[in-house]
């Protein structure tokens, strides 16, 4: 279902915007993921993320304050909402369930 | 910073992007701008900038407005304008009927044309297998110009169908004039003969019988009206009826089959069908020859193969046509297909199709369009000026916060209701009124409110619809949307009287009005004169009567010229009025088509023909051996200074011309006068005994002479032609024509009326206050007269100046295409349009002047 489902880079964008609390906005992301994975990703392709989020109800934003830079313009700041937080708790634990049964099948594939 | 990313995609930017989400990605686009200036070749970061506006270029960001609120808030809107449409109707119910009622005249006058020319355009197209079906006529070179004709050698259908496998089926059309007999009565009627194929090629509804009945050789197909003229009330297949041809030859036949009504869209109608072997049977001469030319060969290509097969084998069939017919020597085939038969018929001499000129069709459209216009254009008026009552409402919709589009939207759809109404008041017009009248006016052609296409009548109207309600609305919604809430407020919008936009539209009205009345009167003009034309000999009292043979010929005789009445006889073998068949004659290297008359002496004092030189035909051996008088056309033709004396070839016979008649006309007056020769003749071939009589004992005569004829030929009809009638067809097409004309000339002026009356009453209206203070400062009423009409005057000369001179060089290059003489053009139609237009704007200013001038000053300005 589209509503609850998580894709891979949804998930890493919502791990994204989690961890820089306050000062997620589009090229701020778009940066992160940069540094943290590697990934070249255009910021039309960030901006479609979060928005799709947005939509979803895991995240919520904000219009932050007029600075110089940027021209004047003002940014959208992302927040995780608590069912943001809950779907990102959701994921971790699947995928830690599912990992710790990783090394029993890995053993019988090992020979 | 000194460099600026590119302005045009930062616009493209803004043009698409949903403003809900603009400051966000135009922010981070800057962003990454500024910072790629630094540490990158300001050229990538500008294409990089460019590359990112358009990867923001998707759907999510593009600017739409499909919000439920916004859609339900444009439908409350359009029912409120309807609503306001419909008020503002009943609220002025002068202009709207005038804007209505105009657009309804010029609509109907629009659907009827296009009803009229939808119905020549589809002519023939019933025929299944039209599209495969082709004439083949063929050019004869007539004196340096080519002729279309549609007789083409007996021979040609055969040897296509023989040497082509790509031809299905081939049908010749032989006509023959006939008498037909069924118990005591006698008709004279046209034969056709065809090949059995023909009625398979063609798609003719059969009512009963078996439709294959040609090939049968006994058996014969009639039309259904043949079978009601003969068979009243009886089934007529079975029937047997007998045959008389010309050659004297019997025969009897079965009805086959029965036609049923021909389709409204068939050009093509045959009373008698007959099996095309009782032809060759009948004992004419050379009819199994490559000289003789029946009246029409069909083919039918096999599907998918087209008629550029047979092209190239032409020549080989015009070699063998010269060689055995070197009198009448084809210069090229030209095959035309059966769905567009109908409209060349017009320059196909003999052609079995008919088919009117297309310049009338040209004409009829250039003047609904002309209509049209002029209706649109008062339309245009009227609302621009009627909306100068409105402007407090448009300016406070404004002030309420309707912007700009939301006004040209109220405005169209006014105005589309408007031209909706007299959408359906101009179709009942056309349903009711002038459909039927056309069909009244042109009785060749059943003219009904129908299309070979019933959608295509519908796409017409909405069409119709689309065009005059965008042409005549755009202009006022955009106009009056323009103004300024403030200046409207304050009262300081000029408007109505100093627009020169509507004196222009005003201007243009009247230009197309005196385009269509010039050239129409001077069409009227010329039909006129042409109805009034000198028919080159005197017709009263003489009768004709038509005699099958030389035996009738004598009977009749004796038992008639005794008769004290009868001033003069004559005979001949052809009759004026009736046509005249064409011959070929050589001169020099040059070949003339020439009519050929032959009659005895008393022929010219009979039919009182005018001899301009030298004498008539008299009982001289030479003058009946190898003497011609000639018409004045002949002699103009072949150049000769002095006719007399000279000699032609025709016949092998050396030919003196002894005499010179004035140009008469032999047949309808819309076709040119030929050169025309009158040979000797000998009495016992004669086909017409014409008298001359008292026009007082006229009818008593007729009646002596029939009783006389049931002595002499009870088995033939008898065939009598009053002189004076023969071109009764053609008077009765002018009158129409001119009626036509009339009516369209009184629509014009009509709608030049409607459209000057709407925008002065409006103009007198607005200025109703300035006449009261003119009043009061003592004005005469003739200066208020001036001030109303000097505005117009100026208007009307100058559209006359530009719309006369071309109305009559357009309808002048119409008439020469149609009349074969025209009358050089007189001073009439436009005197008579000036003044058609004068007293238009007279009796239409005379009213709003008359209100103008007995404004009573004290109540209107009281307010003030």
């Amino acid at each position: 279902m589209k509503g609850t489902h998580l894709g891979e880079l949804e998930e890493l964008v919502l791990l994204t915007v989690g961890s820089l609390f306050d000062e997620a906005y589009g090229v701020a992301v778009m940066d992160e993921v940069k540094a943290t994975t590697g990934r070249d990703m255009n910021i039309s392709a960030i901006h479609a993320v979060l928005r799709r989020l947005e939509e979803k109800g895991l995240l919520k934003s904000r219009m932050g304050g007029s600075t110089n830079e940027r021209g004047g313009r003002r940014k959208r700041l992302f927040t995780l909402t608590k069912v943001g937080k809950l779907a990102l708790d959701e994921s971790i634990s699947i995928r830690k369930s599912l990992y710790d049964r990783i090394p029993n099948i890995t053993y019988q594939f090992s020979i | 910073m000194t460099h600026q990313p590119p302005k045009w995609a930062d616009r493209f930017l803004r043009w698409y992007c949903h403003p809900y989400f603009l400051e966000e990605i135009e922010g981070d686009i800057y962003e990454l701008f500024d910072r790629r200036m630094v540490d990158q070749h300001p050229k990538i970061a500008k294409l990089k900038f460019i590359w990112d506006v358009f990867r923001f270029f998707r759907w999510s960001n593009i600017k739409r407005s499909n919000s439920k609120y916004s859609k339900m808030n444009q439908l409350q809107l359009f029912r409120n304008y309807l609503k306001l449409g419909f008020r503002n109707i009943r609220k002025n119910p002068l202009s709207s009927s005038i804007n209505i009622f105009g657009l309804a005249i010029a609509i109907c006058f629009a659907i009827s044309i296009y009803i009229f020319t939808d119905m020549q355009l589809s002519m023939d197209r019933f025929h299944v297998n039209g599209d495969r079906i082709y004439q083949l006529t063929n050019y004869v070179d007539q004196d340096g110009s080519e002729e279309l004709w549609s007789d083409s050698p007996i021979l040609l259908g055969p040897a296509l169908l023989a040497d082509h496998p790509t031809i299905e089926s081939m049908a010749r059309v032989e006509y023959r004039s006939t008498i037909v007999k069924k118990g005591n009565e006698v008709f004279d009627e046209l034969a056709v003969f065809v090949d059995p194929s023909f009625i398979t090629m063609f798609s003719f509804p059969v009512l009963g019988g078996d439709p294959n009945a040609l090939e049968k050789k006994s058996q014969i197909i009639i039309s259904k009206d043949m079978a009601i003229k003969y068979f009243a009330n009886e089934d007529p297949v079975g029937q047997e009826l007998s045959f008389r041809f010309t050659n004297d030859e019997l025969r009897r036949f079965t009805v086959g089959a029965v036609l049923d009504e021909y389709p409204y869209n068939n050009s093509i109608r045959f009373g008698f069908i007959l099996p095309i072997s009782n032809f060759f049977d009948l004992n004419f001469p050379n009819t199994n020859d490559w000289t003789f030319l029946t009246d029409a060969t069909f083919v039918m290509m096999k599907e998918g193969e087209s008629v550029g097969s047979i092209m190239d084998s032409f020549e080989g069939y015009i070699a063998t046509q010269h060689a055995s017919n070197p009198e009448w020597k084809l210069a090229s085939i030209h095959p035309i297909n059966l769905y567009n038969l109908s409209k060349e018929s017009y320059q196909l001499v003999g052609s079995v199709s008919g088919g009117g000129h297309p310049a009338g069709r040209i004409a009829l459209i250039v003047i609904a369009l002309f209509l049209l216009g002029m209706a649109c254009f008062n339309f245009m008026n009227i609302s621009v000026v009627s909306a100068s009552k409105r402007l407090k409402e448009i300016a406070l919709r404004k002030v309420m916060g309707s912007v700009r589009k939301e006004i040209i939207k109220q405005f169209m759809t006014e105005n589309l209701l408007q031209c909706f109404f007299a959408l359906i008041v101009g179709s009942l017009l056309a349903y009711f009124l002038l459909v039927p009248w056309f069909d009244r006016m042109i009785p060749e052609m059943e003219i009904a409110f129908r299309t070979y296409d019933p959608l295509d009548l519908i796409l017409f109207m909405v069409g119709l619809l689309a065009f005059v309600g965008v042409i005549s609305g755009a202009y006022p919604s955009f106009y009056i949307s323009r103004f300024d809430t403030i200046t409207i407020f304050k009262g300081k919008e000029k408007f109505g009287s100093k627009n020169l936009f509507s004196k222009i539209m005003l201007g243009f009205q009247f230009f197309l009005a005196i385009m269509t009345i010039v050239g129409c009167f001077i069409m009227t003009e010329q039909s006129i004169y042409l109805g009034e034309k000198d028919w080159g000999y005197d017709p009263t009292g003489t009768m004709s009567i038509y005699v099958n043979g030389n035996e009738q010929y004598d009977l009749l005789k004796n038992e008639l010229i005794n008769h004290p009445a009868i001033a003069k006889h004559t005979s001949s073998d052809q009759l004026i009025g009736r046509g005249i068949s064409k011959i070929s004659l050589e001169w020099g290297d040059r070949q003339i088509g020439v009519r050929r008359i032959r009659a005895t002496n008393d022929y010219f004092d009979t039919f009182r023909l005018r001899l301009k030189e030298g004498r008539a035909l008299t009982d001289q051996a030479f003058d009946q051996q190898s003497g011609a008088v000639v018409n004045e056309r002949f002699v103009k033709s072949l150049g000769w200074e002095d006719p007399i004396g000279k000699t032609f070839m025709y016949d092998s016979i050396q030919r003196t011309v002894i005499g010179v008649v004035e140009d008469f006309h032999y047949y309808s007056f819309f076709n040119g006068i030929d050169p025309v020769m009158i040979l000797g003749l000998d009495e016992s071939q004669a086909h017409y005994l014409t008298i001359q009589a008292d026009p007082a004992q006229i009818e008593e005569l007729d009646q002596y002479a029939k009783e006389a004829w049931l002595k002499v030929a009870p088995n033939d009809p008898y065939d009598r032609v009053f002189q004076e009638d023969v071109f009764d067809d053609f008077y009765r097409e002018n009158q129409s024509n001119i009626s036509i004309l009339i009516l369209i000339t009184f629509i014009a002026v009509v709608l030049a009326c409607l459209g000057l009356y709407g925008l002065l009453s409006f103009n007198v209206q607005g200025k109703l206050k300035e006449f009261s203070v003119r009043k009061v400062l003592g004005a005469e009423p003739g200066a208020i007269v001036r001030i109303v009409g000097k505005q117009y005057i100026w208007v009307l000369l100058i559209s006359f100046m530009i719309g006369a001179p071309l109305g009559s060089i357009g309808m002048m290059n119409l008439v020469v295409s149609v009349f074969p003489d025209p009358k050089a053009v007189s001073a009439i139609p436009f005197i008579v349009a000036m003044l058609l237009i004068l007293a238009t704007l007279i009796i239409t200013v005379a009213g709003q002047v008359r209100k103008a001038i007995n404004v009573n000053p004290a109540e209107l300005l009281r307010s003030e």
